[in-house]
């Protein structure tokens, strides 16, 4: 053997380097956190660090013998990108200079897919793409066959077919990552504030690919996790902001909001259900001040009382939920819109298939199949189905074909959400302004979601009508 | 297995323990009669939805309400986990949403009452659609989403072979679901870490084996990145894991616990604990030619040397070699003994190169030869006695005898 060469390889998702001393290591690269493992007898780092590493060690002329693969080089055959907007091209060469690295925040409908693919292009090195959900990892499979010409391998959704250029979700990207990372030279993250999840972000840490990238529209988490992005994927080289945008690249839009009211016998029902719920509320209180429903529901061990109370908590938002005043609203607002597409948002599975049934709509749901799936969406953007009901297939970035008229008739109040689904009715086509409905039922919990959605900025100096607006 | 939804766990602060839900005897009695309800349920449910059965499930319940819900959560997951839903209702479904809401999209949309701007009242489309496709409306709004999970019909139910594997399989499934928040796990093994080591090795998890002070293994299982920091990433392969080991015996196991921020808790097991496996216990010997060599040996000493099943672990690195038997002198000296019955070349090359690693290691291999060719040219680097049907003690013996002759350490 020649004296004690180094080598340096890929281990299920981490990096092995032998024939270097930890101590030096240390010196070397501090940042890089590398532990000595006596199981393997090598030093071991995250994959991530991958691209530091190889250069440090050869800015040190260390002789060593590197086994991780070369990234595939990716020969795309008659591309077919549409050309880029002033912003859109700001972002990518934004990421460009800044070595290869880094997130992109740009407001939902502004063209981010546009500027990955552009990226992809550019960077002609084997790729994945990591998306939140199944429906969105069929959609980056749609777009990069549509405008690179490149049938994407698929990791996930019971299908593991790996090709130089794949799409994955961050379920399968973390599960398989420590057999996936070492064959990616660039990975891209749809929708990254997913990515600092405490598991999650291994999708990260595991990947050795040198070039990265994130997208998101709204970088903040409530968990403040957001400042590990920059170590995960890189720092923030472009941002727009939604109100920089509005009424240029987006549609104008009016939010308004409808209450409704609970027949009386929902309302009877209604109220015995919050009682119990109170009254439970109240003793649970007394025991442990600041005790919220939050630690009811996650809480492992429910019983008891806690098990009826729990019952009739869920009895009285699925009321809320399925309040047959909404209904009624909702066809209203079908009259009122009957040659516009309307997206109409439901609270829970239960009433978007309520919907679905009253209306004979198609609705978007987790047990579509990708083909069912493919064709609504299809028959959507041709006119076909003037109306479609969805529960949270679509809250994030789904292409959904511009759509006018959104109507919420439930759901959370977290404002991320809400601004999803904002974005999704506010497509560029033509100058129409967007309208979002809102349908809350009056005195319940669904009040006091609907005004904790509008909390955020994006819905603040915007024009209100009031009442029911619709007939 | 079960979800981290339907986890149910009590952490002991005190103690520093975190104690998965179990079902005994004696603090549950009542459990034996509930779990054969709860069978019966799925056992005449046949044709019924999920949803159905799930609410008979909960039904049950109401008998005990101090029960959990999760429990209660659980052990619907584990009668599902041998349930056979109808899977052919998927495209039919999907093929009758596709006509009925084919057929209504050019009315949209559907109004209670019709008037002069919109003519299609819901009823009335119902009607058409119902008549179009020869289907009364009760059978297609039954069928409309028939694939949804909650809706799916139960086609037969192989199910447990009585309560109490139904009982057994929640209390393992309870542990398994904990074990989704261990950072590592510590097995001390006496005598059937063979076994153990196998198991590990199949969940995908590494280990680092040192002796134990009371004697036998400790055996300690990670993940790779483990040694980066503390991760539940490996929490799937430990659950994994776990029914093997159970099958073993002689063991005692202790998982140290993920718990935000708290100093860490940990989960203690052992094969005492009466717990039972689902899985078929995997067979004592590798095979009979082992089984059979050591009934002939016997358990008395022969010209001074005892022999010992499964007694040493040579272990370097992630390698790990544990022959069959030790033959122990009454002097100290210890000498291995691997038996290896049917082989292709491949094999037999891979088993050299294992021994390779530990060369300072002296070992005796046994290899079955029908036709008693050249083997000793293809297997450089250790002693072979060839046999035929059976190994010989007298074969065996000789080889002893010829070590000490030749001086050998």
């Amino acid at each position: 053997m020649a004296a004690s060469v180094a080598s340096l390889s890929y281990s299920a998702g981490t990096l092995l380097l032998t024939g270097v001393p930890v101590g030096r290591l240390h010196g070397w690269m501090p940042d890089v956190g590398w532990v000595y493992d006596d199981r393997a007898g090598a030093c071991r780092s995250d994959a991530q660090h991958n691209i530091r590493v190889t250069a440090e060690l050869e800015r040190r002329r260390i002789r060593f013998e590197n086994r991780i693969p070369v990234a595939r080089e990716v020969h795309w055959r008659g591309e077919s990108i549409c050309e880029l907007r002033r912003e859109q091209l700001a972002a990518v060469e934004a990421w460009q200079q800044s070595g290869g690295r880094g997130c992109i925040v740009m407001p939902t409908g502004t063209g981010k897919t546009e500027v990955a693919l552009r990226i992809m292009q550019l960077t002609r090195v084997s790729t994945l793409v990591v998306a939140p959900v199944r429906d969105l990892m069929y959609q980056w499979h749609q777009r990069i066959l549509g405008s690179l010409n490149y049938d994407a391998g698929i990791i996930g959704d019971n299908i593991h077919r790996v090709h130089p250029v794949s799409v994955t979700t961050y379920d399968s990207a973390c599960i398989h990552m420590p057999t996936l990372g070492d064959q990616f030279g660039l990975i891209i993250f749809d929708e990254c504030h997913h990515l600092p999840g405490p598991i999650r972000r291994d999708a990260a840490r595991m990947s050795a690919a040198g070039y990265r990238l994130g997208l998101t529209a709204t970088l903040e988490r409530s968990d403040g996790l957001h400042g590990d992005l920059r170590g995960l994927i890189g720092p923030t080289v472009y941002e727009l902001s939604i109100t920089a945008v509005r009424g240029k690249a987006l549609a104008d839009y009016d939010v308004v909001r409808i209450p409704v009211h609970l027949s009386a016998s929902e309302q009877r029902r209604y109220e015995i259900l919050a009682e119990e719920v109170q009254t439970y509320f109240y003793q649970a209180r007394q025991a442990e001040p600041g005790f919220t429903w939050e630690q009811l529901c996650m809480s492992s061990a429910v019983s008891g009382d806690a098990r009826r109370a729990l019952r009739a908590f869920h009895a009285k938002k699925s009321i809320e939920d399925r309040a047959e005043e909404k209904l009624q609203t909702l066809e209203d607002l079908f009259r009122l819109h009957a040659h516009e597409r309307c997206i109409v948002f439901a609270g829970s599975n239960a009433m978007a298939r309520d919907v679905s049934m009253r209306f004979l709509i198609p609705c978007l749901l987790s047990h579509c199949g990708k083909r069912e799936r493919q064709e609504i969406l299809e028959g959507f953007a041709s006119g076909r189905y003037r109306a479609i009901v969805a529960n949270q297939v679509l809250d994030e970035g789904i292409d959904v074909p511009a759509a006018k008229v959104a109507i919420v008739i439930g759901g959370l109040g977290s404002s991320r959400q809400a601004r999803q689904r904002l974005g999704r009715i506010l497509r560029r086509s033509g100058n129409e302004r967007a309208i979002l409905y809102e349908v809350v039922c009056v005195g319940t919990k669904d009040e006091q979601r609907s005004r904790e959605r509008r909390r955020h900025e994006t819905f603040k100096g915007i024009r209100r009508k009031r009442g029911r607006s619709a007939c | 297995m079960l979800t981290r939804q339907q986890s149910l766990f009590v952490n002991d602060y005190q103690r520093g323990l975190v104690i998965p839900d179990r079902l005994n005897q004696r603090t549950h009695a009542c459990y034996e009669s509930l779990a054969e309800r709860m069978l019966e349920v799925y056992r005449l449910g046949t044709g019924r939805r999920r949803r159905e059965l799930h609410r008979d499930v909960h039904q049950l319940f109401e008998a005990d309400p101090e029960c959990p819900l999760r429990r209660i959560e659980a052990f619907c997951k584990l009668l599902d986990d041998r349930a056979v839903y109808a899977t052919q209702d998927r495209r039919a479904a999907a093929a009758l949403r596709r006509a009925v809401f084919g057929e209504a999209a050019a009315m949209h949309p559907l109004v209670e009452r019709r008037d002069q701007l919109f003519e299609h009242s819901a009823e009335d489309v119902r009607r058409q659609i119902s008549e179009r496709l020869q289907r009364d409306w009760q059978d297609i709004s039954d069928n409309l989403f028939a694939d949804v999970i909650e809706f799916n019909r139960l086609e037969s139910f192989p199910g447990y072979a009585g309560p109490r594997e139904l009982l057994s399989r929640y209390n393992v499934a309870q542990i398994q679901a904990a074990l989704f928040s261990a950072i590592a796990i510590t097995v001390r093994s006496g005598a059937d870490f063979k076994r153990i080591l196998r198991a590990a090795r199949l969940a995908r998890l590494m280990h680092t084996i040192s002796r134990a002070d009371s004697g036998g293994w400790q055996i300690e299982l990670t993940g790779p990145a483990s040694v980066l920091r503390e991760t539940r990433r490996y929490g799937v392969n430990f659950a994994r894991f776990l029914p093997a080991l159970i099958c073993c015996s002689d063991w005692k196991m202790e998982a140290v616990m993920e718990t935000r921020g708290l100093r860490n808790l940990r989960l203690l097991l052992s094969s005492a604990d009466g717990l039972r496996s689902h899985l078929p216990p995997d067979d004592e010997f590798d095979s009979a030619i082992e089984a059979d060599f050591a009934a002939k040996w016997g358990e008395e000493p022969r010209e001074g040397w005892k022999l010992l099943r499964e007694a040493e672990i040579l272990h370097a690195g992630q390698k790990t070699f544990i022959p069959d038997f030790v033959l122990e002198h009454k002097t100290g000296r210890r000498v291995l003994l691997e038996i290896i019955g049917f082989w292709t070349p491949e094999y037999l090359e891979q088993r050299i190169r294992t021994l390779s690693v530990f060369k300072d290691v002296q070992i005796l291999l046994a290899v079955q030869e029908a036709k008693l060719t050249r083997i000793a040219a293809e297997v450089k680097g250790a002693e072979i006695i060839p046999f035929r049907k059976s190994l010989l003690v007298k074969a065996v013996l000789e080889a002893l005898l010829g070590r000490e002759g030749s001086g050998d350490r």
